[in-house]
């Protein structure tokens, strides 16, 4: 091995185990952390308490399907609901801010600016936005809705830019030597050259707004995240954890129509799946199942 | 420029009398950081067809592109008439086509410098541009193709895409930078008959970039040979 890489590797591993010694402290107060930890997972967390799914008592329930009238479904329909309008609202708001920023469209000066605006939004994570906007407009689900519009706007945008620059120049000049206007430019060349990473980025933000939406709850401001911090304050431990497989079954299925959706917007998909699990292939492994489809008919 | 003929000289001297230059270079070193071609004077009448010969890396294309107005000179001055919108027609070498778009959409993106800087981009171009679109698309025979979008088709049709998007500007300049690339001999004469129909039509003026000689010299009225960071133009 290259003794200088060598060298890197045994700093790196020592620099490493001081910082965690000097964070840890007081080695002692380990001992014994497995065994509450087991506790806790199997006397309080398990087995979930699943009434979570069933029609809230003393509520009226006016569907049909006892499931609609249940904590779960209005806490995760609800949080669906504040994801799905912050991607919305901040993909609306972020893509000219992020058209802006883009260097290959203006120049540097303005794209800073832009950039600074975006950096600005996203260096607050949406719990600290959620906080801000519970104190200024109280507890609920809009605050939580704002601030991760704020935080999409952030985050979304830089992913924007980036794609809007890494779009390739030639169709940019042509548009250019024509005489074609900024805006012409930004909507007939630049959106359709960047479309499939602005669809892919928008469906990722959706899921992150989703996971980040749970927590937006402990600071009140809507969502599952709500149930789930009213169930920790009172130690209800098996319903918590209930509303937690809720979750991650939720973000699960999403990533799944996630992955569907992204398949149809790459440029590996010119071609028809035969199948649509192999969606969740990698696109050479789907080509080939597609070939030998072909090929039997 | 040096010219090698004396004929040349009479028919640029003929030319320059019956009408004025759209284009006039004046002591031009053009290049990025240094310079590439050196001390450029030259005119372009209306109707030229100008054809820029010469190895790899010497400058062709850099020459093009200062033409066409997207990079600046590094010294001289350029007197050039087709400024306004849509006034130039850019085929690059990659073609610079909208790859997700239709066929379609990206001849109507040349359509569309027709229309006022002011004319909203979310308003369509209207019955008779949309009925030219659908002519040129005819003529150069992409109809078939036309809602395709642009990344599946051809390298052919790709490049007959480009054209139509050049010719619908009606523009007073074409620049193509090697636009005919690695297509074959057939496809080759069926886009040079279509272009030079299209080019006395709206009588516009071509200035291109061309590896192959033979080729450039079955299109151009003029050649301009790249040697020694000097531009000789040659008789045809």
């Amino acid at each position: 091995m290259n003794s200088k890489l060598l060298a890197g590797i045994v700093i790196t591993t020592i620099l490493t185990i001081l910082a965690i010694d000097d964070i840890v402290g007081d080695w002692s107060t380990i001992d014994g952390s497995f065994e509450n930890l087991y506790v806790f997972f199997t006397q309080d967390l398990f087995p979930p308490d699943w009434s979570i799914l069933s029609p809230e008592p003393n509520k009226q329930c006016n569907s049909e399907i006892g499931f609609f009238c249940s904590q779960a479904w209005k806490g995760i329909s609800e949080t669906l609901q504040m994801a799905f309008i912050a991607t919305v609202l901040g993909f609306v708001i972020s893509l000219p801010i992020a058209s802006l920023a883009a260097n290959n469209l203006y120049p540097l000066p303005i794209a800073m600016s832009a950039r600074v605006v975006l950096a600005g939004l996203r260096s607050l994570p949406s719990i600290i936005w959620a906080l801000i906007f519970t104190i200024a407009i109280g507890f609920g689900p809009f605050s939580g809705v704002l601030a991760m519009t704020l935080y999409t706007i952030g985050y979304l945008g830089k992913l924007q830019y980036e794609a809007i620059e890494g779009i390739a120049n030639e169709p940019l000049e042509a548009s250019m030597a024509m005489g074609l206007t900024k805006s012409e430019r930004f909507l007939f060349v630049v959106i359709p050259e960047s479309s499939n990473n602005l669809i892919s980025q928008s469906l990722f933000m959706f899921e992150y707004n989703v996971r980040h939406g749970t927590v937006l709850g402990l600071v009140g401001a809507g969502g599952i995240g709500q149930y789930i911090d009213t169930n920790l304050k009172f130690f209800i431990y098996d319903k918590a954890m209930a509303f937690l497989i809720v979750i991650f079954v939720v973000v699960v299925m999403i990533d799944i129509l996630s992955m569907v959706i992204r398949s149809y917007v790459t440029d590996e998909s010119d071609f028809k799946r035969p199948k649509w699990w192999t969606v969740l292939l990698p696109s050479d492994a789907a080509m080939s199942i597609h070939k030998k489809s072909l090929e039997e008919e | 420029m040096k010219q090698q003929s004396s004929d040349l000289e009479t028919r640029s001297s003929d030319s320059a009398s019956d009408m004025e230059p759209i284009i006039q270079l004046r002591n031009l070193n053009i290049g990025y950081t240094k310079s590439l071609v050196k001390d450029i004077t030259a005119e372009i009448y209306p109707g030229d067809r100008i054809a820029i010969i010469g190895p790899s890396g010497i400058g062709k294309t850099t020459l093009l592109r200062t033409i066409a107005g997207l990079i600046a000179p590094v010294s001289g001055e350029i007197d050039n008439d087709c400024v306004g919108r849509g006034q130039i027609g850019y085929i690059p070498q990659k073609l610079g086509l909208v790859r997700h778009s239709s066929a379609r959409n990206n001849v109507m993106l040349g359509a569309r410098t027709r229309k006022s800087r002011l004319h909203l981009p979310f308003f369509g171009l209207g019955e008779v541009l949309n009925k030219e679109v659908d002519n040129i698309l005819q003529k150069l025979g992409i109809s078939e193709i036309s809602d395709e979008p642009v990344r599946i088709l051809s390298g052919g049709q790709q490049r007959r895409v480009a054209i139509a998007r050049a010719l619908i500007q009606k523009p007073k300049l074409i620049v193509a930078d090697e636009f005919l690339g690695e297509l074959d001999l057939d496809n080759i004469d069926s886009i040079i008959e279509i272009l030079e129909a299209q080019l006395s039509e709206i009588n516009a003026t071509l200035v291109m970039v061309e590896h192959q000689e033979d080729i450039a010299r079955s299109i151009a009225t003029r050649i301009w040979r790249i040697v020694d960071n000097q531009i000789i133009e040659e008789v045809i």
